[in-house]
């Protein structure tokens, strides 16, 4: 009974916490809001929020994190238009899909609001809208030089599995990815979906279909961790070559147990962190830097896991 | 009585297959404008495919209606009730939901034209409602109150008013006492008098006896999808229609220790 | 017979509050006031009422407003369509397919594709009274098969699953801009020379209002709302929509053609979401194969807090109307007020209960039932 009253305690506290906090913080100092296209569903975003949280602290400044809640990206659309209403300092948003975005972030920036492009789209496209600039890992590189690896381990043929089909940006890892290794994608990207069972069971099905598959390439936690699974059940763990976006505590596993060979972490830390700290200081000394910032890729092998394991699904 | 002059409706020898059962095999009836011809039959006696088929609802399988003295063949319901045989259900009759003013116009809405657009007409269908429920002997609030307000003989009343105000020249009742308490039975059964003696035929369907006796000109029994003759009101006794009801002698042993409150 | 002409003496006389519960609406109007006092208390200085803000909500209640008028006639009428939702990423992506990967004219590629959605909705409904299975399993079937269609066309023909550059297609097309454009362009002009409202103030839009007109997403929400209301309260076809939904065999009894009236309904609901979805495809310049995703329950969701019965037969557009517009304020509203994005879902869930346990109350008022 105590338990219970402690639990409702504690969400009645959680419930009214963002109110108050909303209440003090509006007082002082710049305020920031992360925009997202990611659903709710969809966890490696926690870095992201964790990140933007720690970056708000140390800064001293105001954050808030907004996403639309299936992923819609006409339902996120609307959101940077609000974001925009509420007179913020700066926005922070992914260019997940050009069209639809492009209008929404540039009536922010035209109103007089600072953005800067994180994760999705491309350096191109940000300073296209206006924004101040791009932070993040331009997908088609970070997939030609993965592929570009694995044709060196002697990789020819892939199967790609894709849990956010209706995203084209991600999709170029995988395009990145076949031109690295020299092939043609074809028929290589299944779109898996974002169940842990259909993507398990779509990889069994691929691989039965097609067992003369080299190696595997997931683009993020959502789809590798249900491809371990698949892999561990039909014996091929660690016989095939499975490289993949991203990390999660699943794939930090994997890749120390040796059945992933490599994470390309693109360091979604950084991706909500630097930029508040760029607005920030931009805000209040007038300082900026002079480029685009990629934050990633960078290569995780087995070798020097001990900070990603400490820290995995929190800020790596 | 009317037998002077000729039958409204006029049913020879009609026969419903359904697939191998044979729900009605050679039903004849007559029905004269101005009486009520009570139906009797037990559960499953084939009444209310009987009733089906004259409204429209069923097409026989064979054997011929007569309305009016012209052969009639009716498609739908629609048919049927454009003709003037309208037909009250009896837990079918009315929308609780909808207001009485809306249920009393249900398919036969009042329509006024603003230029190119009609719209209905609320104020004609409130007044007409209010007058006819006032002539009938109920007391609405007001036309928008909902029929799901009312008691069970208040609806079948507000249906039977309905079925008269469109012209109906033959009306065919459900069991509309079945499951109704003494009081609202009275009021029904004074109901369907009244209407009787507008000219119009009302065909009375129902298991009870009594209820027949009080308000019925003729009776007709139906057993096992025939019927077992026509009797004028005066020429045959309650218990005479509860044997033929029966199918034969079998409840008069019963009869004694039910002390004919069956 | 005379004696109950004097009326039940048991019957109580209504009191006027009752009264009051039984209009379908009432409960949209007290939570619509209850909404905006909410955050005229805790969001007046958050730029929530500010015209960019007012926009904001405007433009999403009106979004909601769209399909739940189509959600809610249908409801009236005794039937579900849980295909909205994909039906909105179908008529996109179809849009997109005719006027971009083939090149139509882009009016021809509205048309086609009404045509083709209104269709669908027909099929759905005829299924539905054939078949004579709950619309729910039906259109559910529908759902995915829509969805299914919607990212396979796109992905099969174009090798991806957002298809834009319809914006560049449908300039000077005639009827594009009744679904994409904006009206009242000149009012804000003047609204912003007044210091009314906000200007931009950089870019190559700078001096420009911030908001340059009423799109016309929020044109099509209220004449759809007055339509609806029209239909249903005021002509022959509502009566019949009442009708069909409050009792189906007792309706056709009465000579009330209830499967036209269904089926008619299934069509205006694909109607509505098709509206909805060439709006935003005209708006956006691109159809996506995700668009519309869980919209159909939203629909109900609103439909439902306008007070509308899960089991037909009673309910009304203006509530709907007014459901759709706590939704939209609700949803962005939180925002405003700085609550935590993940609670909105909490918010909804209770205001979605509440509405059910109110409609509940009612249907009992009215039936009598006890």
């Amino acid at each position: 009974m105590t338990s219970f009253l402690k639990t409702a305690a504690m969400t009645a506290l959680v419930a009214a916490a963002p109110l108050l906090a909303a209440g003090q913080a509006a007082a002082e100092g710049e305020r920031y809001v992360l925009v997202s296209h990611a659903p709710d569903s969809d966890s490696w975003w926690n870095t992201i929020r964790n990140a933007l949280a720690l970056a708000g602290e140390q800064m001293g400044v105001e954050v808030e994190y907004r996403n639309p809640p299936t992923g819609d990206i006409a339902d996120m659309a609307r959101i940077i238009e609000q974001a925009t209403a509420s007179g913020p300092d700066g926005i922070i948003t992914t260019l997940a899909d050009f069209d639809v975005l492009s209008g929404p972030i540039r009536a922010a920036v035209d109103s007089g609001v600072d953005v800067i492009i994180m994760n999705s789209g491309t350096p191109e496209q940000a300073a296209e809208v206006g924004a101040l600039m791009y932070v993040g890992q331009p997908e088609y590189d970070a997939g030609l030089a993965a592929g570009q690896r694995a044709a060196r381990d002697g990789v020819t043929s892939f199967l790609c599995v894709n849990h956010v089909i209706s995203n084209p940006v991600v999709a170029e890892r995988c395009q990145g990815f076949a031109d690295g290794l020299g092939v043609d994608l074809g028929d290589s990207m299944i779109d898996s979906g974002t169940d842990p069972s259909e993507i398990q069971n779509r990889v069994l099905a691929y691989l039965n279909a097609n067992p003369d598959t080299d190696a595997i390439l997931t683009l993020g936690p959502t789809s590798a961790d249900p491809t371990i699974l698949a892999l561990e059940s039909n014996g091929m763990a660690g016989d095939i070559y499975f490289g993949t976006f991203d990390l999660g505590d699943n794939i930090v596993e994997a890749i120390r147990d040796g059945v992933i060979e490599w994470g390309i972490d693109q360091q979604p830390f950084l991706q909500a962190y630097l930029p508040v700290v760029v607005l920030t200081n931009y805000h209040r000394y007038g300082v900026l830097p002079g480029n685009n910032i990629n934050s990633g890729p960078g290569f995780i092998t087995a070798d020097g896991l001990e900070l990603v394991e400490e820290f995995a699904g929190e800020f790596r | 009585m009317a037998t002077g002059h000729a039958p409204i409706v006029e049913m020879k020898n009609i026969e419903k297959h359904f697939g191998s059962v044979i729900a009605l095999n050679g039903v004849t009836v007559e029905v004269y404008p101005g009486e009520c011809h009570c139906l009797l039959g037990d559960n499953g006696a084939g009444k209310s495919t009987f009733i089906k088929t004259m409204s429209g609802v069923h097409k026989p399988t064979r054997g011929e209606i007569f309305f009016e003295g012209k052969p009639m063949q009716f498609d739908d319901p629609r048919d049927a009730i454009a003709a003037g045989i309208a037909t009250v259900y009896q837990d079918l009759a009315m929308i609780p939901l909808m207001s009485v003013s809306r249920n009393f116009f249900m398919g036969n809405e009042p329509l006024r034209r603003i230029g190119p657009i009609k719209l209905f007409d609320h104020e004609h269908a409130n007044r007409v409602t209010m007058d006819e429920m006032k002539k009938m002997g109920i007391n609405l609030r007001g036309p928008d109150q909902a029929v799901g307000t009312l008691s069970g003989g208040e609806r079948q009343t507000v249906a039977i008013a309905r079925a008269v105000h469109f012209g109906a020249k033959v009306l065919i009742l459900d069991e509309p006492t079945s499951a109704l308490g003494v009081r609202q039975t009275a009021n029904v059964l004074a109901t369907v008098d009244k209407v009787r003696k507008k000219g119009i035929a009302v065909v009375f369907i129902t298991h009870n006896v009594r209820h027949a006796m009080a308000v019925g000109d003729r009776f007709t029994v139906l057993n096992r999808g025939t019927t077992l003759g026509t009797a004028q009101r005066g020429q045959i006794t309650p218990e005479e229609l509860q044997d033929m009801m029966a199918g034969g002698q079998e409840l008069v042993a019963l009869e004694g220790s039910l002390g004919g409150t069956v | 017979m005379s004696d109950t002409a004097t009326g039940d003496e048991r019957v109580k006389e209504m009191s006027g509050f009752r009264k009051a519960l039984i209009r379908p609406e009432l409960g949209g109007i007290v939570g619509t006031v209850a909404v905006f006092t909410f955050f005229l208390l805790f969001a007046a200085d958050s730029g929530m009422f500010n015209a960019q803000g007012i926009m904001n909500w405007s433009t999403v209640s009106a979004q909601f407003m769209i399909i739940a008028v189509g959600a809610c006639m249908l409801m009236i009428a005794g039937e579900f369509d849980l295909s909205v939702g994909s039906m909105i990423g179908f008529a996109g992506m179809s849009i997109a397919i005719f006027s971009v990967t083939l090149g139509w004219p882009v009016w021809i590629a509205i048309l086609t594709t009404f045509a083709l959605c209104i269709s669908i909705g027909a099929l759905n409904g005829y299924i539905v009274i054939k078949t004579g299975l709950p619309s729910f399993i039906v259109t559910l079937a529908a759902l995915f098969i829509l969805r299914g269609f919607t990212i396979f066309f796109p992905q099969t023909i174009e090798r991806r699953t957002i298809i834009g550059g319809i914006d560049d297609a449908a300039e000077g097309d005639w009827l594009a801009p009744f679904f994409g454009g904006e009206i009242g362009q000149p009012i804000f002009v003047w609204l912003a020379d007044l210091g009314l409202i906000d200007v931009f103030e950089r870019g190559n839009r700078a001096g420009e209002p911030v908001i340059d007109g009423i799109p016309m997403l929020i044109v099509w929400a209220i004449a759809l709302v007055i339509f609806g209301h029209i239909v249903l309260t005021r002509t022959r076809f509502g009566n019949w929509i009442f009708a069909a939904g409050g009792d189906a065999q007792a309706a056709r009894y009465v000579g009330v053609p209830v499967n036209r009236v269904k089926i008619l309904m299934f069509m205006f609901t694909a109607f509505c979401a098709t509206v909805f979805a060439t709006c935003q495809v005209m708006e956006f310049g691109s159809a996506g194969a995700d668009r519309g995703v869980l919209k159909e329950f939203e629909a109900i969701i609103a439909v439902v807090i306008g007070g509308a019965l899960l089991t037909g037969g009673y309910g009304s557009v203006v509530g709907a109307a007014l459901g759709a517009l706590i939704f939209g304020v609700v949803q962005q509203g939180l925002f405003f007020a700085g609550v935590e994005s993940s609670l909105f879902r909490v918010f909804l869930g209770v205001i979605l209960l509440f509405a059910v346990i109110l409609n509940t109350y009612i249907r009992r008022i009215i039936t009598g039932e006890r």
